[in-house]
């Protein structure tokens, strides 16, 4: 009498989908004598959790003996997806609050993803393996980083409302330092890559003469940008963030306080090692002032004031800026058309 | 006085006719004929020839005296008498069109802005002052030894001495022969090419030689001089006879031209002519002895070139072009001024007036086109339709060495 009980209470307390195996193995065990009913009981329970597996992973197809047995009284029919049930306007952080692989149910997006079959589309967001392999960020949207920042505001202090304006931080605090912090899930938190620290500043706001900025941008060479007129000493040579931080203040120190020397080699710099082209003393001033006193423009006169009455004239300085124009920034048509009018202009052609 | 009046009204709507005033007063009188009869506007269309009665070709003009070339003439060819053709280009013309005034038995040429921009400078030229130099640049294949070519042509027909050197790439590179020079010690001597020079100038230069006379005594040898006082021809010469003194009598010719050109006692005036100048501040291909290039400062053909080309001198003009067709350690695409002359060519030449010669503007390219038809050098029917007239613009890009080529095969 007890069994009988006992065993409508297991297959009762059993979920879902109760199969005619199941009944059929629990019927089977009635028989047995006493001293192997616990036996029994826990062989039927172990053989009806897999029984329940396994009737999950084949819904609605017949079982594997063959026999068919009807047992549409526990069936329980699958609703509807939760998706169905959701409103439009309800609140998504709470059904994503943290890093959740893809729910395909819980996700009111009609998402295809994968190789599509030969015509048509690819596969549906039902069971496909591919979204749920890769990382989403459902828990990571406006709304939710809304509220993390809310989350975060007591913790904050304000911005000073001096700096309002970009021009008055660069001003108050010219030097920039830039680094990069890593976050990931594993064994270790140290990342190598957050020991890079990036230090850039504008020359302009550094207090350089035309020789100490000359020399400055020798010694840096390609960390100095010409368009934004921003020098970037990047250091990553030391173990540690602040290690780096503190070599790259260093050079930076280092190299405006070198700048500023002159040594007594610097005086042999020549021509080539000039880094723009300068018309005073070069040979194009030469020839043009040879050419013009022997055309006898200036009349009669002794060679230095003559030169400098030459070069007073506007179409010796019309040439002098076409020929350094042409020398600094390289040649073109204007700068050609340019040229070609200030020779004729000061040939008098 | 009327017709005056007229035609002065007349010119109010065609400014650029105006031009035509200040022509000597031959090409005046036919000018005005011309503009009486023809009246035609000289906008996309060029104008029709002049008004005696002869076939009306659009591409043709009957000016063939480069002086009198004007606006109206541009795009349209004019042809050479092969008189001129032989003494004038012996050597000056390139292989291409040598090969094309033979196929169609004319030596025509097109009236091309960048030449007349020169040539009208070449025109106002004040012996007085020193020489002015032009250079033509351009990209590769768009006229520039062409446009060299119709200059030279008008200092010849001006009565001008014309000194040309066809390439002067070819004294940096191919050299068979080379002699360490027997003046100066540190140079190099190039018999061949300095004998074949001397030959064509003298070809150009018949009448000039027995005009000039030396001004100064050069020894070649223990045993032969040139004396004081004998004419450029003897040297010419001597150059040509003895080939192992001829780079010398080369420097020597250039020295006396350069030294007497201006002179108010000499009567002529100089145009120095060089094809490819960029060769002479460039690199040679041309090895020592012990395998060392040969720097071209030390070749004395291009050491006396490049004393020409400074304007230390008076009484004519140089004109220059820029070549990187047979240029040596260069880059194919490079053609602007400075990139080819490099630093010191650019400051050597300074100051001088860069002129740029372009691909054929649309008119310029019909009239090529037209003439092309005319000589039956199209041979397909295809090239007589739009769509091949199209096919040509798009496969040349209006360059005129390329549509050239390309029109051989249509």
């Amino acid at each position: 009498m007890v069994c009988p009980s006992l065993f409508s209470i297991v297959t009762v307390g059993e979920n879902m989908a109760a199969h005619t195996s199941r009944a059929f193995l629990s019927l089977g065990r009635i028989n047995v004598p006493g001293l192997g009913l616990h036996k029994s009981v826990s062989r039927v329970t172990y053989s009806t959790g897999l029984s329940t597996d396994s009737s999950k992973a084949t819904t609605g197809s017949p079982q594997k003996g063959g026999k068919k047995v009807l047992s549409k009284k526990y069936k329980r029919e699958p609703g509807d997806p939760r998706t169905e049930l959701m409103p439009v306007d309800q609140d998504w952080t709470a059904v994503y609050p943290v890093a959740t692989p893809f729910i395909p149910d819980a996700i009111p997006l009609p998402v295809r993803m994968g190789c599509p079959v030969k015509g048509g589309a690819p596969p549906e967001k039902k069971g496909n393996l591919e979204l749920i392999k890769i990382p989403n960020f459902l828990h990571l949207t406006p709304a939710a980083i809304k509220k993390h920042c809310e989350a975060l505001k007591p913790f904050c202090t304000e911005w000073p409302s001096a700096l309002d304006t970009d021009a008055k931080c660069d001003e108050h605090f010219p030097i920039k330092v830039e680094t990069k912090s890593y976050v990931s899930a594993g064994p270790s938190i140290r990342n190598p890559a957050a020991r890079i620290v990036h230090l850039s500043v504008k020359l302009s706001s550094l207090n350089l003469n035309d020789q100490a900025r000359k020399k400055m941008l020798k010694l840096v060479g390609d960390r100095y940008c010409k368009d934004t007129d921003i020098l970037t000493i990047t250091a990553d040579r030391c173990p540690l963030k602040q290690q780096n931080y503190d070599y790259a203040m260093y050079l930076l120190t280092v190299l405006y306080h070198e700048s500023w020397k002159i040594e007594a080699w610097e005086a042999e710099k020549t021509v080539a090692d000039m880094e723009e082209y300068s018309w005073e003393g070069s040979l194009s001033q030469e020839n043009i002032l040879d050419v013009l006193v022997r055309m006898k423009e200036a009349g009669e006169g002794e060679g230095e004031e003559v030169r400098e009455q030459l070069l007073g004239r506007r179409e010796v300085q019309e040439y002098k800026d076409s020929v350094t124009r042409l020398k600094n920034e390289g040649e073109n048509e204007s700068t050609m058309l340019q040229y070609k009018e200030a020779v004729k202009k000061v040939l008098k052609l | 006085m009327f017709s005056i009046i007229s035609l002065l009204y007349f010119y109010s709507f065609y400014p650029s006719l105006l031009f035509a005033l200040h022509s000597p007063l031959c090409c005046w009188v036919t000018h005005v004929r011309s503009l009486h009869t023809s009246g035609g506007s000289q906008q996309q269309e060029a104008v029709a020839a002049e008004s005696e009665p002869e076939p009306l070709s659009i591409f043709r003009t009957q000016e063939n005296d480069p002086a009198c070339q004007s606006e109206k003439h541009f795009g349209q060819y004019y042809t050479l008498p092969s008189a001129h053709v032989r003494t004038v280009f012996p050597h000056g013309l390139p292989m291409r069109y040598k090969q094309q005034v033979k196929t169609f038995n004319e030596a025509c040429m097109m009236v091309r802005p960048p030449a007349l921009e020169v040539i009208s400078s070449l025109k106002k030229t004040d012996n007085s002052k020193p020489a002015v130099r032009y250079l033509f640049y351009g990209l590769k294949g768009s006229g520039k030894t062409m446009t060299l070519c119709h200059t030279i042509h008008f200092c010849y027909t001006q009565g001008w001495l014309v000194l040309h050197v066809p390439d002067a790439h070819l004294w940096v590179k191919n050299c068979k022969e080379l002699l360490p020079s027997s003046f100066n010690s540190s140079r190099y001597d190039q018999p061949l090419q300095a004998t074949e020079w001397l030959r064509n100038f003298r070809i150009t230069n018949e009448p000039f030689l027995s005009k000039i006379k030396t001004k100064q005594r050069y020894v070649w040898t223990k045993r032969e001089s040139t004396e004081e006082g004998s004419t450029l021809g003897e040297l010419v010469d001597q150059g040509i006879t003895r080939v192992k003194t001829s780079s010398d009598v080369v420097g020597a010719v250039m020295k006396e031209l350069r030294l007497q050109s201006g002179q108010p006692e000499s009567d002529f005036r100089l145009a120095v002519a060089v094809d490819g100048v960029n060769a002479l501040w460039g690199r040679s291909t041309i090895r020592k002895m012990n395998n060392t290039a040969v720097d071209p400062e030390e070749l004395t053909l291009v050491y006396n070139l490049r004393k020409l080309m400074k304007n230390d001198w008076t009484g004519g003009a140089i004109i220059t072009t820029l070549a990187q067709t047979g240029a040596v350690y260069t880059s194919k695409y490079s053609y602007l001024p400075k990139e080819l002359l490099g630093e010191k060519g650019f400051d050597s030449m300074d100051p001088f007036i860069p002129v740029s010669v372009p691909n054929y503007s649309e008119k310029e390219f019909e009239s090529c086109y037209l003439y092309y038809m005319d000589r039956h050098w199209l041979q397909y029917p295809h090239s007589r339709t739009e769509d091949g007239k199209k096919e040509l613009i798009f496969l040349s890009n209006r360059n005129p060495s390329m549509l050239e080529r390309i029109c051989g095969f249509h």
